[in-house]
């Protein structure tokens, strides 16, 4: 009789288990996790979003690595303040589903929505940009280098596949916002929202010195 | 006796909940995309450093693993020592590596060459006109040729190009023509 107790015990204890269980892995799976802290890399604030077979790193970016970046590719100073004003940020998106699966990962930026106090705008990309570059007349190989350092527009990636791009967001430095991105994971649609992101201040050298 | 009972079945949840996390460890595994449907790899020529022309055409009969990368752009660099170890495998087994540069000059890829040192073939794309060519639309993306010169596979995103199992699947298709 005991022995049937302990195995009735025993049993009762394994549902309990599968069912905490379950309901753990099914908050997992629901809910988009966003984290923040600092990228070992950049020694700068990141925003990262995971959910199933996504993930998207935003890294700050100093208007002064802006600078410095787009000077060194033939922009001249006038364009390069152009871009350092623009809220600049460090991408990586990943698809990482398993690699045993056929889980593609697409997105598309024209739909991402900058949002600021109740306002909400489009993200600035590659091809809103070439406007831009065109009207100034700026030379083919800072077209180019500008092109292909930002993020892509659109993108699909098998598992295993990334990217790492400049995403321009067209707000002041030091602004806050939030991100309202979408993606699809083979075919289905997803959402989520990154909230208070923060543009990286565009310090004055001398107070970075004191 | 308690203790056991209620640490057991919280290791047992962190166990199953870690599952996940796993799983997204393996895409770190690496991975080349079968193209639905094998196209010809456009044609070009181009200059390499040392203003040597090369074109695509001298490479048919081998496996050609074509990477368009920029010397600023940071997983194109974390890929690179990995690309230079992968060709120095299969060098003298038909597999070609050719690094196509997108945008940039003769000095700017020599100077970057003197901390990464590479000796597969480096070609210039400077006007981007290559690249165009290809559906590329992030830095760094490689392509697998085939040695009937079609496009079979792709990889966006750095790899680790000594990785056997990749260095396997090069080779499986240079014996599909053998």
């Amino acid at each position: 009789m005991l022995a049937i107790m302990q195995r009735i015990q025993t049993i009762n204890a394994c549902f309990k288990i599968v069912v905490v269980c379950a309901v753990a892995l099914s908050a997992y799976s629901a809910q988009a996790e966003v984290t923040t802290g600092i990228d070992a890399d950049a020694g700068l604030p990141y925003w990262e979003l995971r959910e199933a077979g996504l993930s998207i790193r935003l890294v700050q970016r100093h208007p002064d690595q802006t600078r410095a970046f787009f000077l060194a590719r033939g922009f001249s100073r006038e364009d390069v303040e152009l871009i350092a004003q623009s809220c600049v940020f460090q991408t990586i998106v990943r698809n990482t589903a398993p690699v045993t699966s056929s889980d593609t990962l697409e997105y598309d930026l024209t739909a991402w929505r900058v949002q600021v106090a109740g306002a909400s705008q489009a993200m600035q990309n590659r091809e809103s940009w070439a406007q831009i570059w065109a009207a100034r007349e700026i030379a083919k190989p800072a077209r180019i280098a500008f092109e292909w350092a930002l993020l892509p527009t659109r993108q699909r990636y098998n598992p295993g596949d990334y990217n790492w791009g400049m995403s321009v967001f067209g707000l002041r430095p030091d602004s806050h916002f939030d991100l309202a991105l979408s993606w699809s994971r083979s075919g289905k649609p997803y959402s989520a929202v990154i909230r208070e992101i923060h543009c990286a201040a565009d310090v004055p050298p001398k107070e970075e010195a004191q | 006796m308690r203790l056991r009972q209620s640490v057991i079945p919280v290791l047992l949840c962190m166990l199953v909940a870690g599952l996940p996390a796993f799983e997204s460890n393996a895409a770190e595994e690496q991975t080349l995309s079968a193209v639905a449907k094998p196209v010809a790899a456009p044609a070009f020529e181009l200059t390499d450093i040392d203003g040597q022309p090369k074109k695509l055409a001298d490479y048919l009969g081998k496996v050609v693993v074509l990477n368009f990368w920029a010397t600023w752009c940071p997983p194109c660099r974390y890929e690179m020592p990995s690309m230079q170890r992968g060709w120095e495998n299969v060098r003298d087994e038909d597999i070609v590596f050719l690094g196509v540069n997108v945008g940039e000059d003769e000095d700017t890829v020599f100077l970057f060459f003197a901390d990464y040192p590479v000796d597969f073939p480096l070609l210039l794309d400077k006007d981007a006109k290559v690249i165009e060519q290809y559906p590329v639309t992030g830095l760094p993306t490689t392509y697998i040729i085939d040695p009937q010169g079609r496009i079979t596979h792709r990889a966006v995103g750095g790899r680790a190009w000594d990785d056997d199992s990749l260095l396997d699947r090069l080779r499986a298709l240079k014996s599909l023509e053998e």
